[in-house]
């Protein structure tokens, strides 16, 4: 654990002297824009909610897919992957509190994003339920982390992985239901979307909005927490097995 | 005896490339070994092996008897690795925090983190400069920090590839008398370098590969001694009268005639007195001995290739 948070720390330190790292402050706000001015348009100012959430959770997976990528790709590039590598750390550990790092501290576009729709539209989203607002950003920004770690794995394997990169962003937005709820998707599509965690934050976030009673509010922290942890244990696994394949094929420094 | 380091029929190969061919290397412990070749002779396959980071195709490489191969952490906990160059630091961070990154890769934390990184700023002469960006730093500053990196971990064994690139002459000096405290704390340190000065001045011995195989390991001393110069005659301001004579001697292989300086190499020790005879004789009074380089070794053993790598 102390290892995890010397490289979240370090990332931390790191991210916030890297101006692609704030892409997410940029682009957060302007999805916002987006979404609210087609609700606004339509009619549906009860789909506030959804257009302030969606925006947040798009930016902060793909900064979390980009960032998984762009590790690799930058030690590769700086000469510190073979370095880091030698060391006794886990490397899988060590990645997962850099990705963490960026994801967490992207999570002020939540802010940015109410901010928009308050300042621009005119919509006071009103948080309902905060202790459950944080704690699911949080535990999302983690699984996020955890999760795309595997593409760290295949990075390290393939210096030219940035298909598959691509290919894991808007299928994760659609079985998310980020903007679009998963009840609205065609019913086969359905039991799919309760296997990625995106889907249980995006259901919880917005009851945090709500003004209801959070239901089984614990239950749904949990399955975000084991599908989170599933998949970093899967880019754990992906991790170990990549780097013993590329110290038998010699190209771990390979760029 | 122990060995920090000991290859027994070593063999890598990329595809059909053969970067490395039954090496068989020891490494006392305690000892600065150097590891001179051209480029592509595979000096750095070996350390890439040694650190862990390259599997061999055969053979076996052990670090302080640690495997490399079924050994893994053993060995990554016994080794400090420093790569050369510009590359392998985090620019937009100050020296300190890329270093508590590798401590803390190292299993330090707390205290013991903090006071080992002010250990090493101060042992590379960058406490002054703690604090600021390490892009704004110079080449052999940043060749420091590679090195503390290299320390930071405690390593009983220390792979150093080409650690002194970029340095000015004072930091070169600095890093040979680094080079002597860690042989003086029992620290055993492979060093891979072109630079001969280098080697002649930190190595206890030096061993010459080329084309992934070792030609020989010795001395730098017993290494000129084995030329087939065995002792190479300069003369200053030497008449030209006198100078033709010796170039008339049996025994004489080369004289060169540079700046006012003589230099006269000959086949046996014979030949080395009948040329000092020549110079005294010829009034000659300025005139010294001295052994070939460890530059000349390398150029006998490896051939003068210029820019070209090897095969």
């Amino acid at each position: 654990m102390r290892l995890f948070w010397s490289a979240f720390r370090f990332q931390a330190a790191l991210a916030v002297r890297t101006p692609d790292t704030a892409h997410v402050l940029v682009t957060a706000p302007l999805y916002t824009i987006v979404f609210l001015a087609i609700s606004e348009h339509a009619g549906r100012a009860d789909l506030a909610p959804y257009s302030v959430l969606a925006p947040v959770l798009m930016s902060l997976w793909s900064l979390a897919l980009l960032t998984a990528s762009d590790l690799i790709s930058r030690e590769r590039s700086r000469g510190t992957l073979e370095a880091m590598v030698a060391t006794p750390a886990s490397f899988a550990v060590v990645l997962v509190g850099r990705i963490s790092a960026v994801t967490t501290v992207s999570l002020v576009s939540f802010v940015e994003s109410w901010l928009v729709a308050y300042l621009l539209f005119g919509r006071l989203v009103h948080v309902d339920h905060p202790v459950t607002l944080v704690c699911c950003l949080v535990l999302s920004a983690l699984a996020m982390a955890g999760t795309a770690s595997t593409i760290s794995a295949l990075y390290v394997l393939l210096p030219t992985a940035r298909t598959v990169q691509n290919t894991l962003t808007y299928p994760f937005y659609l079985l998310g239901g980020i903007l679009v709820p998963v009840s609205f998707l065609p019913v086969w599509i359905q039991p799919f979307s309760k296997l990625v965690f995106l889907s249980w934050s995006a259901d919880l976030l917005r009851s945090s909005l709500s003004p209801q009673p959070v239901v089984d509010e614990l239950f749904r922290l949990s399955a975000i927490a084991v599908l989170g942890a599933a998949g970093c244990a899967l880019g754990a696994f992906l991790i170990r097995r990549i780097l013993r394949r590329v110290r038998l094929t010699g190209t771990l420094a390979r760029v | 005896m122990s060995y920090a380091v000991e290859t027994r029929g070593l063999r890598r190969l990329f595809g059909a490339a053969v970067a490395l061919d039954s090496i068989d290397l020891s490494v006392r412990a305690g000892e600065v070994r150097g590891l001179l070749g051209p480029n592509g002779a595979g000096k750095t396959t070996l350390c890439k092996i040694l650190s862990t980071v390259l599997l061999p195709s055969a053979g076996t490489a052990l670090v302080l008897g640690h495997d490399v191969r079924r050994d893994t952490q053993a060995v990554k906990q016994s080794i400090g690795v420093v790569f050369g160059g510009d590359r392998g630091l985090y620019g937009r961070l100050n020296p300190k925090q890329n270093l508590r990154l590798w401590g803390a890769l190292y299993g330090l934390h707390g205290r013991s983190l903090s006071r080992r990184v002010d250990e090493l700023l101060d042992r590379v002469g960058l406490t002054a400069r703690a604090g600021d960006r390490v892009d704004g730093f110079s080449r052999g500053m940043k060749q420091r920090l590679h090195l503390a990196r290299g320390l930071v971990g405690d390593p009983r064994v220390l792979i150093l590839d080409e650690p002194t690139t970029g340095m000015d002459p004072v930091a070169a000096r600095d890093f040979r008398a680094l080079v002597g405290e860690l042989r003086a704390e029992g620290r055993s340190v492979l060093l891979t370098t072109h630079d001969m000065a280098e080697a002649e001045a930190v190595c206890d011995e030096v061993t010459l590969i080329d084309n992934g195989r070792l030609l020989v390991t010795d001395t730098p001393a017993r290494l000129a001694d084995s030329l087939s110069v065995p002792e190479r005659v300069e003369a200053d301001d030497v008449p030209s009268p006198v100078v033709a004579q010796i170039r008339e001697l049996p025994e004489v292989t080369a004289v060169r005639l540079s700046d006012g300086l003589l230099t006269v190499d000959a086949t046996s020790d014979a030949g080395v007195r009948r040329v000092l005879s020549c110079l005294i004789d010829g009034g000659v009074t300025r005139v010294r001995t001295v052994r070939p380089s460890l530059e000349e070794v390398y150029l006998h053993l490896i051939g003068d290739r210029g820019m070209s790598v090897s095969t």
